[in-house]
């Protein structure tokens, strides 16, 4: 008998990433292969470990906030509703109505514009270029109603504990007005482009299925969940910020694949609109800012709030000593556990579809790494 | 507002099936938990899945407490689609101790007790692939422990992978 | 019908009609109103109100003193740690009057934290955006600097 040689094995490992331009940052996946099939895969993260729940225990409460905007960097303003939430749940500091409302105008625009950032990344992964280009275009716009809101276009700090610093300026009810006018025709061109593409149906249809079952066994949450067919939403479930107020859907899919998962962005992105108009019509007037102690010192004690980032549920656990510092601050990144059921999704498929199923996830690397 | 103990259907039902093991049912701004010595959290995880429908783990994390004899506290978030209620389940180690894993209970646990032994070196028992998962593998340290300071680093690793003396 | 459909058919492709509807989609961006470019450094783009640039230390328009009072509060709200403030007390008149102040904009994450505790709106961030160096030490910003603001290279065409 030979020695065995490399020709005998069956099995090939193959590494993608941690520069690979399909893995949306520096995500490191090892795949092993048999022929095109994948056998397994393993993550390698950490890349973009930063350690921010070290800086919190090092920080004061207002100090980290711009921190968070650091992690889910395309979705900033989401994650700075997250932790102010948290800590005014802490503190027991009541947010005035119009504080809310502007919150939740902005944390649907910047839905809006994650979810534009990963239909456009998404496309430009199976081979569609022009999406991209449609998708940043008007992306733009939202970006630059946040510069003027805030000043910033994408770590934002848009929130401050209690409120908002900002008021909105003048012509901020118009130019997000003019926005939804000009953005859900938007969305039926992308749909004409994509939604009875060929190309697109054929690269996507059962391609990542992730039954519902496996979802909540895996942790998975938000659109992944939804196009398994499960109607939950924390919006709706455990409402915050005063979405309890507005009327919309929580689309669903059927069978819980890559398909189903971008047609449910795609109908998030219209209910959006649609919460961004309802807020609009009722925008109260008032102060911006609650009764927040010029020092915050919350009281020895421990909470966990979570929202509905663009990713899915986004979790704060903060535990504070009755300092002026966190004691612990723990961040529930909804990128992490989604990304733990790569593995199941891409047993048995192609490797061409590994990239698919990566941008089905809509992973930002540094919520998985924070 | 300080804690409150927290009593309804539920506790009553853990209460019988656990008994002395479940140390408090307390309830803090409106958010429930419960203290269970260490060896009855897997059992007590498995009896709220399989009974009361608390089908997805949030999250998994811990805390460190350097100046109690039980240094670490783990923290298990449940949630149940069903009830629409979110619960927490802690218990209190000491450091060494090798809580069970929980990944037979629930797939996702696996990478979030990683991070938790990456970042507190708290290692779980029977898991299946307990190894650093955000920093190097070479590392030496958990950072998230109170002794650690936030400039402290792995000058070894530095020095041998980065070539330069001081990572500061 | 069906041998219109056909005569329509082949007129469209000896016309090269779609053709000419592509085109025109492409032609049509050439609109003023669509163009996206900016001709940066020539044109400087137009930046919001709000806009958290380089930061600047205001003075008085009228005597040129500076607005600081050397509190402080601005370096203990900045989350980086990054200013520093020095002050002596001036014997006379028992005030603070600030002798150095350096910013080290290349920590800074413009978080608009040290603007908001600033008590009689000295510091500022402004809407300069032209912050790159080509030396780290450039990145420290002292009191001259911060009170003239950064001189971008003009660029003349
Ligand atoms: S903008 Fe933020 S990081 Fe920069 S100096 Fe001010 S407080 Fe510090
Ligand atoms: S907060 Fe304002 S006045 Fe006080 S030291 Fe800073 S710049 Fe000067």
């Amino acid at each position: 008998m030979p020695d065995s040689t490399f020709l005998d094995a069956t099995e090939l490992v193959l590494n993608m990433g941690p520069q690979h331009p399909s893995t949306h940052g520096v995500l490191r996946v090892i795949l092993k292969l048999d022929g095109e099939k994948v056998i397994g895969t393993e993550c390698v993260i950490g890349y973009l470990h930063r350690g921010i729940e070290k800086i919190a225990e090092n920080r004061t409460y207002a100090q980290f906030a711009p921190y968070v905007d650091r992690m889910d960097y395309v979705a900033a303003v989401s994650n700075g509703l997250g932790y102010c939430l948290a800590v005014e749940k802490l503190l027991g500091v009541e947010v005035p109505p119009r504080a809310q409302a502007v919150r939740v105008i902005l944390t649907e625009l910047n839905r809006i514009a994650s979810h534009l950032i990963w239909l456009g990344t998404h496309a430009l992964d199976v081979g569609a270029i022009t999406p991209l280009f449609y998708c940043m275009r008007e992306r733009e716009e939202i970006l630059n109603i946040f510069e003027k809101y805030c000043g910033a276009r994408l770590t934002t700090h848009a929130f401050r504990i209690g409120g908002l610093q900002y008021e909105t300026y003048d012509t901020f009810e118009q130019d997000v007005r003019a926005f939804c006018d000009m953005f859900l025709p938007k969305v039926d061109e992308y749909e004409e482009l994509l939604t009875g593409n060929r190309i697109w149906i054929g690269r996507l249809r059962n391609v990542g299925i992730l039954t519902a079952e496996e979802c909540k066994a895996y942790g998975v949450t938000g659109p992944l969940l939804r196009a398994a067919g499960v109607k939950w939403d924390l919006r709706k479930a455990q409402p915050y910020s005063g979405y309890e107020q507005y009327d919309f859907e929580i689309p669903t899919g059927t069978i819980g694949d890559s398909y189903d998962r971008y047609l449910v962005r795609i109908q998030e992105m219209r209910q959006s609109v649609r919460i961004i108009r309802q807020a609009l019509d009722g925008l109260p007037g008032g102060p911006i800012m609650g009764k927040v102690p010029k020092v915050i010192k919350p009281p020895v004690g421990e909470v966990y709030v979570s929202i509905e980032a663009p990713k899915g549920e986004l979790g704060y656990y903060i535990v504070s000593d009755g300092s002026t510092q966190p004691y612990r601050v723990r961040v529930r990144p909804p990128s992490f556990v989604n990304l733990q059921a790569l593995d199941k999704m891409c047993r048995g498929a192609l490797v061409a579809d590994v990239v698919v199923v990566i941008g089905t996830i809509d992973i930002v690397l540094g919520e998985v790494d924070r | 507002m300080a804690v409150t103990p927290w009593e309804d259907e539920l506790t009553r039902q853990l209460q019988e099936k656990f008994g002395e093991q479940i140390l408090e049912f307390s309830s803090y701004l409106g958010q429930n938990f419960l203290v269970a010595r260490p060896e009855a959290v897997i059992p007590i995880l498995e009896y709220l899945k399989a009974e009361a429908q608390f089908d997805y783990l949030v999250d998994v994390t811990a805390v460190d407490y350097p100046e109690r004899p039980e240094r670490f506290e783990l923290v298990y978030i449940l949630y149940s689609f069903e009830r629409n209620q979110r619960i927490r389940i802690k218990t209190r180690i000491p450091e060494g101790f090798r809580p069970a894993t929980a990944v037979p209970v629930y797939p996702t646990a696996n990478w979030l007790e990683r991070e938790v032994f990456d970042m507190f070196g708290i290692e779980f028992q029977g898991h299946p692939d307990m190894r650093r998962i955000l920093l190097p593998e070479d590392w030496t340290g958990h950072p998230l422990r109170k002794d650690v300071s936030i400039l402290d680093m792995d000058q070894r690793w530095v020095r041998q992978h980065l070539g330069i003396e001081s990572g500061q | 019908m069906k041998q219109g459909g056909a005569l329509r058919r082949f007129l469209r492709k000896v016309l090269f009609i779609d053709l000419i509807e592509g085109l025109w989609v492409t032609f049509r961006y050439q609109q003023p109103k669509y163009i996206y470019t900016e001709q940066y450094p020539a044109e400087r783009p137009k930046i919001a109100e709000r806009y958290r640039g380089a930061p600047r230390l205001n003075t008085n328009p009228e005597t040129g003193e500076t607005l600081c009072i050397a509190c402080n509060l601005c370096a203990l709200a900045c989350p980086e740690n990054l200013i520093v403030v020095d002050s002596e007390r001036d014997e006379k008149t028992r005030r603070k009057v600030l002798t150095t102040f350096t910013y080290d904009t290349s920590r800074c994450m413009f978080c608009g934290l040290c603007e908001d505790a600033c008590p009689v709106d000295a510091l500022e961030l402004t809407q300069d955006f032209e912050l790159a160096s080509y030396s780290r030490e450039g990145a420290i910003w002292d009191r001259q600097m911060l009170e003239e603001g950064p001189r971008p290279t003009k660029y003349a065409y």
